[in-house]
């Protein structure tokens, strides 16, 4: 059996490095746009401060393609898969033979149909192209408008004020996060926003209009429009479902999967921010990617899939380290662990005596404790949770 | 082989947690965290994560792996090799022992 894997983002690499390290013997291929595989979250931070190197984004050490015996086609992309005859089609006209076919074609940063949205000031952030193309843009001085103030957004207006910007975040929710981090973590982060200088509002875009120069930007419920001197734009990707699509796989607002990876076709695997596990929601998450390549590999494999575990994110923000865990939307309560007014702190959501959710500012212990107690489904005490000095290293440990 | 540097009490590591020393202490390029695993067993490392600025000193210890407090890569306890991404390079172990509840450090030998 030979595997080709299309895209070589984190839910690509994994999958061929799961399918190693779970044994497999046979002809990896990933097949990749860019130069290399590259690792996306520092784009918003230490990339686009110009504080890291592109090399150092690589999601692998050059030697380890040929150490693990991954053949990397860079620069291409497959325009067609033919599953019934067991191969796929290159950008370049080749042919490629592949008995099974990963999908990790990851998305594009979501552009909304909005008046003016493809100005040449207007900005996303997705890829390496992107963000170099953001970078001039954000000098000293420079008046920025945010467009979105969920994980990117945020990242980016804190990367652009640390770069000496004047720096406008602009959402249509209140507090946004919330319904994620819950009202008392999210309050605070957007709260954190306007110690470091930037301006919060609550809007949306009505349009935006090139005036060479600057981009003049009308926002709802505002009687004046505001110039510019470029705009970045961060609510939420597009995946890249065409290859699916067109080779007649099930595709409803992602690539619909099993609870293997495997879409209609068993031939055909789908991981990472494209695939949409039938009757959920697409995670859209780092580790969740990664996690999804470990389970392609296994149902390649034949072998047992790894046990799933609790969502888990991160986000760096103003210098701080923010986590969460679980689904804060299913919480009953929620307890503040220390105190909400500075970091470190946590939030656990509770239903029915149990941890189903939990975020933290500069606390990762608190989160990785949660994580493990919402998967082992441990009873737990609420008090005990929100005292600082009980260990919840302690809480963990089975009652003796 | 040197005699070891006594850096710390057991008691001074949690269980499940760890405890930097300082390199102006070990020597080394790096500070070194020692790591106490969920068996009580005493590792040491290579303090600075191979992928970003963070201390494995404080990060979640258990069953034989160390996760980092920022994007949770995680290290084998004994060899230092790197267990998933973001992290892509290995850390270094280093050889401690414990002695009557004391905690001896030997910088730069392997365990």
């Amino acid at each position: 059996m030979n595997v080709v894997v299309v895209g070589g983002g984190i839910a690509g690499v994994s999958t061929a490095a799961a399918l190693r390290s779970q044994g497999f013997d046979g002809e990896i291929t990933l097949v990749d746009a860019g130069e290399f595989p590259y690792d996306r979250p520092p784009l918003s931070k230490d990339y686009l401060a110009g504080t890291r190197p592109a090399r150092q984004l690589a999601l692998q050490q050059p030697s380890w393609y040929d150490d693990q015996r991954v053949r990397l086609v860079n620069r291409t992309t497959v325009t067609a898969l033919r599953p019934a005859e067991g191969k796929l089609e290159l950008s370049d006209g080749t042919m490629l033979p592949a008995d099974r076919v990963v999908l990790a074609t990851g998305g594009s940063a979501a552009r909304p149909p909005i008046p003016g949205i493809d100005g040449e000031r207007v900005h996303v952030l997705r890829t390496v192209e992107d963000a170099d193309r953001l970078r001039p843009a954000l000098t000293s001085g420079a008046r920025i408008l945010v467009v979105g103030a969920g994980l990117i957004g945020a990242e980016t207006a804190s990367t652009a004020v640390r770069l000496g910007c004047e720096v406008t975040l602009v959402d249509p929710l209140a507090t946004p996060l919330a319904a994620v981090l819950g009202p008392e973590l999210a309050t605070w982060l957007q709260d954190m926003h306007t110690w470091h200088g930037i301006t919060t509002v609550q809007a949306a875009v009505e349009s935006f209009t090139d005036r060479g120069g600057h981009v003049e930007v009308r926002l709802t419920g505002k009687a004046a429009s505001r110039s510019y001197d470029a705009v970045v734009v961060g609510v939420g990707m597009v995946p890249h479902t065409g290859l699916a699509e067109r080779a007649g796989l099930d595709v409803d607002r992602g690539i619909l999967v099993d609870a293997g990876q495997a879409t209609s076709n068993p031939a055909v695997l789908a991981v990472g921010d494209p695939a949409r596990p039938r009757g959920q929601a697409r995670a859209e998450h780092w580790e969740a990617a990664q996690q999804d390549g470990a389970r392609a590999a296994a149902t390649l494999l034949g072998t047992a899939a790894p046990a799933p575990t609790a969502p888990w994110f991160w986000t760096d923000r103003h210098g701080r380290h923010i986590e969460a865990a679980g689904h804060m939307a299913s919480a009953a309560e929620t307890v503040v662990r220390g105190s909400c007014a500075e970091p470190s702190f946590a939030v656990f959501g509770l239903r029915d005596g149990r941890v189903v959710a939990a975020a933290a500012v500069d606390d990762s212990a608190a989160v990785r404790a949660a994580r493990r107690m919402i998967d082992r489904r441990t009873p737990v005490d609420a008090g005990r949770l929100a005292d600082p000095d009980v260990s919840l290293r302690a809480l963990l440990r089975p009652e003796r | 082989m040197s005699n070891g540097i006594r850096v710390a009490a057991l008691d001074d590591i949690p269980q499940g947690e760890g405890l930097a020393v300082a390199k102006e202490i070990t020597g080394t390029a790096d500070d070194i965290a020692l790591l106490r695993d969920t068996d009580d067993t005493v590792y040491a490392l290579d303090d600075t994560c191979t992928h970003e600025d963070a201390s494995l000193a404080d990060g979640w210890v258990e069953d034989g792996y160390v996760e980092c407090p920022l994007h949770a890569s995680r290290f084998c306890l004994k060899n230092g090799e790197v267990q998933g991404l973001p992290a892509t390079r290995n850390t270094c172990p280093h050889r401690v022992e414990v002695r009557d509840g004391e905690v001896w450090l030997f910088p730069g030998e392997a365990p």
